[in-house]
């Protein structure tokens, strides 16, 4: 340790201070250019519209902040509506889905089953296909059961389970030892009991990962939201801002607030949870 | 079925996991399995079959029927409408719209559509310069913080650079578009340009692939980083000793070591850029020159009701996308067993 300290100090010529002055600043820019369209969004949030879309007065600063855009935002846009539709959609979705994630798992990681690679592959083969393919045939199939502009198609495919969280759990409960269901298996303990009991609790961080990994995902989801979701009052956040900023010209800075709503509640999670977002990330490039 | 011939033995299990009564058959002796035993087996085979059957409902409802009947779409001139209309059986109404692979040859040739499709593909194609730029950036970016040694607060770089990952898409889509606006947009106050960025089917497309870079810096540092630190120090110095320089060291120890993880984020980004459709709709405003591939199925299956030539138009974004993972799976077997 220490003999790697005094390389480092006989090393600290001029060229090697100019070069790492170079990394900082190159990595003060790019911490910048990530942050800047999200400050650059908060500044013209509370801009009138001139201050925002005139190209001779428009102002870094705004001179009077309008905080009543988020007010506007609020009551007249009454994006309450989309975040309760948004919220619907993760409580609908997230709680079955981990369930039944876990519990396909727990048969692939812990139990005795034929042909136990033929349907992990099958299962896994569901990755491959986009979402694109999809959407026809089940656009028309929700059609014809009068649930388009109802949030049942957002929520009805994550009810099954996924398949990456799967796959992520699978992972997770490899590292379980099995001795333990074993003794439960003993003490007369079902399976579906050694899931419930036993396995479920000791998936903590591994159901915390995906739990937040499937709050972002629904949030930001777009896609198929906006195919499903055209009337004002069923719309999800995410499709709400895309009718707010393409609505009238003046309305942009309030568009923005909606924008900055939209983004604080992520971003208050990545704040508390950014170990999970980052750790969870690697291992699941990794392994994937 | 399969699991009800239950036998002591599964047949696939590798002879080292193989049971006492396993060994015993492998050296001809008659099997002599306690009945109890095996019924506790077949039981625990069953459950787990039950357990993964709600998976199955969903795979079978949610993925395989809708590919299914995409590709039945896809060989019709099907619009939602005369299929309703018409009587007889269901296949007996499919087979009245029958054209066989007249959509797949419209989508080309045809007046029509092949116009909207042949831009859907070259903007697709386009925008996919967008992944190997992100690669780059986040590449340098991991690597520089990866000398944890002398570049202190890395965590918190780490932290602010994550940001436009966790970021709704939806919301950065509507401020680039104001960055980039023609007449007030900051790039082209700040630099005093008067490029039109929003309207030209060029410019926006450049627009596009720097957003899509930048939206990707995050996950290509924090996969590279996880990646250079299982790198070993003593490669960096031997490197050291023979002289070599940091760019020496970049270009010749860290990128052909961390390459697997490089080829893994240029796979996914590609998978997730051919299936992009907030650039197209929020960004691009449904811009011809900008849209893509999925902005093509929704214009013309979900808002103009022809499944039929949307439906092939999906069946060739998915074989496109199958194609590519077959690759990924071939190259990173070979990159697993070769190092």
């Amino acid at each position: 340790m220490e003999e790697h300290e005094q390389h480092a100090r006989t090393k600290r010529s001029p060229s090697r201070v100019i070069g790492i002055t170079i990394a900082y600043l190159f990595l003060i820019a790019m911490c910048f250019t990530c942050l800047f369209p999200f400050l650059w969004m908060l500044l013209s949030s509370v801009k009138t519209p001139s201050e925002m879309q005139n190209s001779i007065t428009l102002t870094f600063f705004s001179k009077t902040p309008q905080w009543d855009n988020y007010l506007k935002v609020f009551e007249k846009q009454n994006i309450f509506r989309g975040l309760l539709n948004t919220l619907i959609v993760e409580v609908g979705t997230i709680p079955l889905c981990v369930f039944f994630s876990g519990l396909s798992a727990f048969a692939f990681s812990k139990l005795d089953m034929k042909h136990k690679n033929v349907h992990l592959m099958i299962q896994l083969s569901a990755l491959m296909i986009p979402y694109a393919c999809v959407v026809l045939p089940l656009y028309r199939a929700y059609f014809k059961l009068g649930l388009v502009n109802t949030l049942w198609p957002l929520i009805l495919p994550s009810m099954f389970g996924g398949v990456s969280m799967m796959f992520f759990f699978i992972q997770f409960q490899r590292g379980i030892p099995s001795a333990i269901f074993e003794a439960a298996k003993v003490d007369g303990a079902g399976y579906f009991t050694q899931y419930c009991v036993i396995m479920l609790p000791l998936m903590g961080p591994a159901v915390a990962a995906q739990v937040i990994f499937m709050f972002v995902g629904n949030w930001n989801d777009y896609f198929a939201p906006s195919l499903y979701l055209t009337e004002d009052r069923m719309k999800t956040l995410q499709v709400m801002l895309k009718a707010l900023s393409s609505g009238a010209k003046g309305e942009l800075p309030v568009a923005f607030a909606g924008a900055v709503v939209s983004c604080i509640p992520l971003y208050v999670i990545y704040l508390f949870f950014q170990r999970f977002f980052i750790e969870g990330m690697a291992i699941s490039g990794i392994k994937g | 079925m399969e699991h009800e011939r239950m036998s002591a033995v599964p047949e696939e299990l590798p002879p080292e996991e193989l049971s006492p009564e396993g060994e015993a058959l492998l050296h001809g002796e008659p099997p002599r399995v306690p009945k109890q035993k095996s019924k506790l087996k077949q039981r625990e085979h069953l459950t787990a079959l039950a357990f993964i059957s709600v998976k199955y409902v969903g795979l079978i409802v949610f993925t395989v029927l809708p590919v299914f009947f995409a590709l039945l779409y896809s060989l019709t001139n099907y619009n939602g409408i005369i299929v309703s209309a018409g009587g007889g059986s269901f296949l007996d109404r499919f087979t009245s719209l029958w054209n066989n692979f007249k959509n797949y040859t419209d989508l080309f040739g045809s007046v029509m559509y092949s116009d909207a499709f042949r831009q859907a593909i070259l903007n697709n194609v386009i925008f996919l310069l967008g992944v190997p730029l992100g690669i780059v950036g986040g590449l340098v970016i991991a690597v520089v913080l990866s000398r944890d040694d002398i570049i202190r607060g890395s965590r918190v770089f780490r932290l602010l650079i994550y940001v436009p990952v966790v970021s709704s898409a939806v919301a950065m889509n509507i401020i680039w578009r104001y960055i980039f606006d023609n007449e007030y947009g900051i790039v082209n106050m700040m630099f005093g340009l008067n490029i039109p960025w929003l309207t030209d089917a060029a410019w926006i497309k450049v627009a596009i692939i720097l957003k899509e870079a930048w939206g990707s810096l995050g996950k290509t540092m924090v996969l590279c980083l996880a990646a250079l630190t299982n790198v070993g120090k003593d490669y960096y110095e031997a490197a050291e000793l023979d002289g070599a320089g940091e760019i020496t060291k970049f270009l010749k120890i860290s990128v052909p070591l961390i390459t697997p993880t490089l080829f893994y984020l240029l796979i996914t980004g590609m998978i997730g850029n051919l299936q992009s459709y907030v650039d197209s709709d929020v960004f691009a405003n449904g811009l011809p020159g900008a849209q893509t591939i999925v902005y093509f199925i929704w214009s013309f299956g979900i808002r103009r009701s022809y499944y039929g030539i949307a439906s092939a138009a999906s069946v060739i974004l998915t074989i496109a996308i199958l194609i590519i993972t077959e690759i990924q799976f071939r190259v990173q077997d070979k990159w697993v067993y070769s190092e």
